[in-house]
């Protein structure tokens, strides 16, 4: 319990990430596939800050000469988070576009009834 | 300073092609032939800069491993000229081929397709190839829809699902590099992967493996390509099959040769080539219908020879699978291309509509069969001197499971002259129902395809040509002290 307590974040982020490979994996709603992957998103940009991230550690901002370097939560990952969620919004909305199309097309999200490209 | 332009023009091009558009409509469809132009023509002034020494491009003005970086060396430069030459031949090529409106985002994804592939191939940062990996994969996924028929949106969402869960595995795989190391910069982490926990490790090589494999269509992990690259316009099949899969193919030896020094698994991944092979050509031999579908199966087969030959891990195993991969996109995007008008039209993607043909459209059914020849290899196109330093690089391993390797791999080639031949015997040797009033392609298609069976035969006969920037390239990868040493400044 002790390392899980300790662990929290890292748990949680890894969590998201099974939950959002199992729904893509498991569900034929194709509108359920997108909102796994986009929890799958979100655990790895959870995971990517917790890896960033001190006990009690403040925003990386400095305001004045009162708090040191190793006070604050290591920025980089935020950074990279907020890349990771702008690519993230661009995959969710042309995955939802091309949803419309193919219910257009097919009439149907069901992706076990959408097979038409086959071996 | 100027390696950067390489990345810039093209997505000032994109940004361009809209703007130019409120002017004339006609003219911004010239945007992305002429930005890959200027692309091609600063990458050929860079060669023999980047042949003395690397360039480093230093971002921000700090020194690299704090920097994001550029790191333009021989292997870097190679690819991004083989990107903006194929790339310039499918933007003069889609001018007229591309008629489904709205014209202009095509172009525009075009470029940002490009630039994409160019930042991966350029990029010395985990994560910038990441990003670099992202706007590559986006934009091939809305290209490929970019018809928007029933096929196009089908293969569409396949490739989208597939690829998301590839580029999450990645960022996973760069978590855990990061928190190892507490640095981005590949030759940050090269020097410090000795040290590091082995565990950690294996995960996150697997992980960077797993999803760059899924653009490289490593098999099992190829389930999306046959569908997209058949449902997807020809221009950007041949993009696809030519660019976007070799700079995945790219991505996994970077990481596992620089960044991993991964010597363990390079049996394992010739396995997997030789797999891929296997599997992609046995599926294309099968293939009756669609004549996209067979290329798209014959570029998986040939994705596993490249990656076969990197698996040899000597220096000349490398050589030989960066000759392979420059042949195979000489070849497969000259063959996207022909068949492009080919079924525009005969107005069928059927193979049996193809009897005849050679008749009707001479020129192009001439390079469809020279491209076809020089996959299969046979001389004097650079399908065989590529296919030749392949066995020949697995056969100075004199290792009797690499001999083994190399019959499977004859026998996929055998299978691949199977298919590539009924194809040629269909289009000259048959007669052909319903084509009268067939017309030979126009110049706008003729051109570029002509140009890529020049380079294969000048290629096929006169090696030298592209042998020397090889040999570099091929040093550049296996060498990774020295590509630490470059970057980082200190022995």
């Amino acid at each position: 319990m002790e390392i899980l307590y300790n662990s929290m974040y890292y748990v949680g982020a890894a969590a998201l990430i099974l939950i959002g490979l199992y729904v893509i994996l498991v569900k034929s709603n194709l509108i359920k596939v997108i909102i796994g992957i986009h929890l799958l998103d979100t655990g790895v940009n959870v995971l990517l800050v917790s890896v960033g991230y001190i006990k009690g550690g403040k925003a990386p901002i400095f305001t004045g000469t009162s708090l040191g370097p190793a006070q604050f939560v290591d920025p980089i990952p935020q950074a990279l988070v907020l890349t990771a969620i702008v690519i993230g919004v661009g995959v969710i909305a042309l995955a939802l576009s091309i949803a419309i199309k193919l219910h257009e097309h097919y009439g149907t999200l069901d992706l076990r009834r959408i097979k038409e490209l086959k071996w | 300073m100027v390696a950067s332009l390489l990345i810039a023009i093209p997505f000032l091009g994109a940004f361009a092609v809209p703007l130019f558009g409120l002017v004339s409509k006609r003219l911004s469809h010239y945007v992305p032939a002429l930005a890959l132009l200027a692309n091609l023509i600063i990458s050929i002034v860079l060669v023999p800069q980047v042949m003395s020494e690397p360039i480093i491009v230093s971002i921000g003005g700090w020194a690299p491993p704090l920097c994001i970086n550029l790191v333009v060396g021989p292997l870097g430069l190679l690819l991004a000229i083989l990107i903006s030459l194929v790339g310039l031949l499918v933007a003069v090529y889609g001018v007229n081929y591309i008629q489904e409106e709205p014209r202009e985002k095509y172009h525009m994804l075009l470029l940002c397709l490009l630039a994409g592939a160019t930042g991966m191939v350029l990029t010395g940062d985990i994560f910038n190839l990441f990003v670099f990996f992202e706007i590559l994969s986006l934009s091939s996924y809305a290209l490929t829809a970019y018809n928007k028929d029933r096929g196009g949106t089908e293969a569409a969402i396949k490739y989208l699902i597939q690829g998301s869960i590839g580029s999450a595995f990645i960022l996973i795989a760069i978590a855990l590099l990061y928190g190892l190391f507490g640095t981005l910069n590949m030759a940050d982490i090269a020097s410090m992967v000795g040290g590091a926990d082995s565990t950690f490790l294996f995960i996150s090589l697997a992980l960077l493996i797993a999803g760059f494999g899924i653009e490289a269509a490593i098999f099992p992990l190829n389930a999306w390509l046959p569908d997209a690259h058949s449902s997807a316009p020809s221009s950007v099949s041949a993009t696809l099959s030519g660019i976007a899969i070799e700079t995945g193919a790219y991505a996994v030896a970077r990481v596992t040769y620089t960044v991993f020094n991964a010597d363990g698994i390079m049996t394992l991944i010739a396995v997997m080539g030789v797999i891929t092979l296997l599997i992609g050509e046995m599926s294309a031999f099968r293939q009756k219908e669609d004549i996209k579908r067979l290329l798209a199966y014959s570029s998986i087969g040939q994705m596993g020879l490249i990656l076969f030959a990197f698996g040899i891990s000597t220096q000349s195993g490398v050589f030989a699978a960066l000759f392979q991969l420059v042949s195979h996109t000489l070849a497969k995007s000259l063959l996207f291309l022909a068949v492009g008008y080919m079924i525009y039209r005969v107005g069928s993607k059927k193979l049996a509509a193809f009897s005849g043909l050679g008749r009707r459209m001479p020129v192009s059914s001439f390079v469809f069969t020279m491209a076809a020849f020089s996959l299969i290899g046979l001389p004097p196109f650079a399908g065989f001197m590529s296919k030749f330093s392949v066995v020949r690089a697995a056969l100075e391993l004199k290792d009797p499971m690499f001999l083994w390797f190399v019959v499977l791999m004859l026998i996929a080639t055998v299978i691949e002259a199977g298919y590539f031949f009924r194809i040629i015997q269909n289009m000259f040797f048959k007669q052909g129902n319903n084509i009268e009033g067939v017309k030979e392609a126009p110049l706008s298609c003729l051109v570029p395809i002509g140009i890529l069976a020049v380079l294969i035969v000048v290629i096929g006969i006169y090696p030298q040509l592209v042998s020397g920037m090889l040999k570099a390239a091929a040093q550049g990868l296996v060498e990774r002290a020295a590509y630490i040493q470059y970057v980082l400044g200190v022995p």
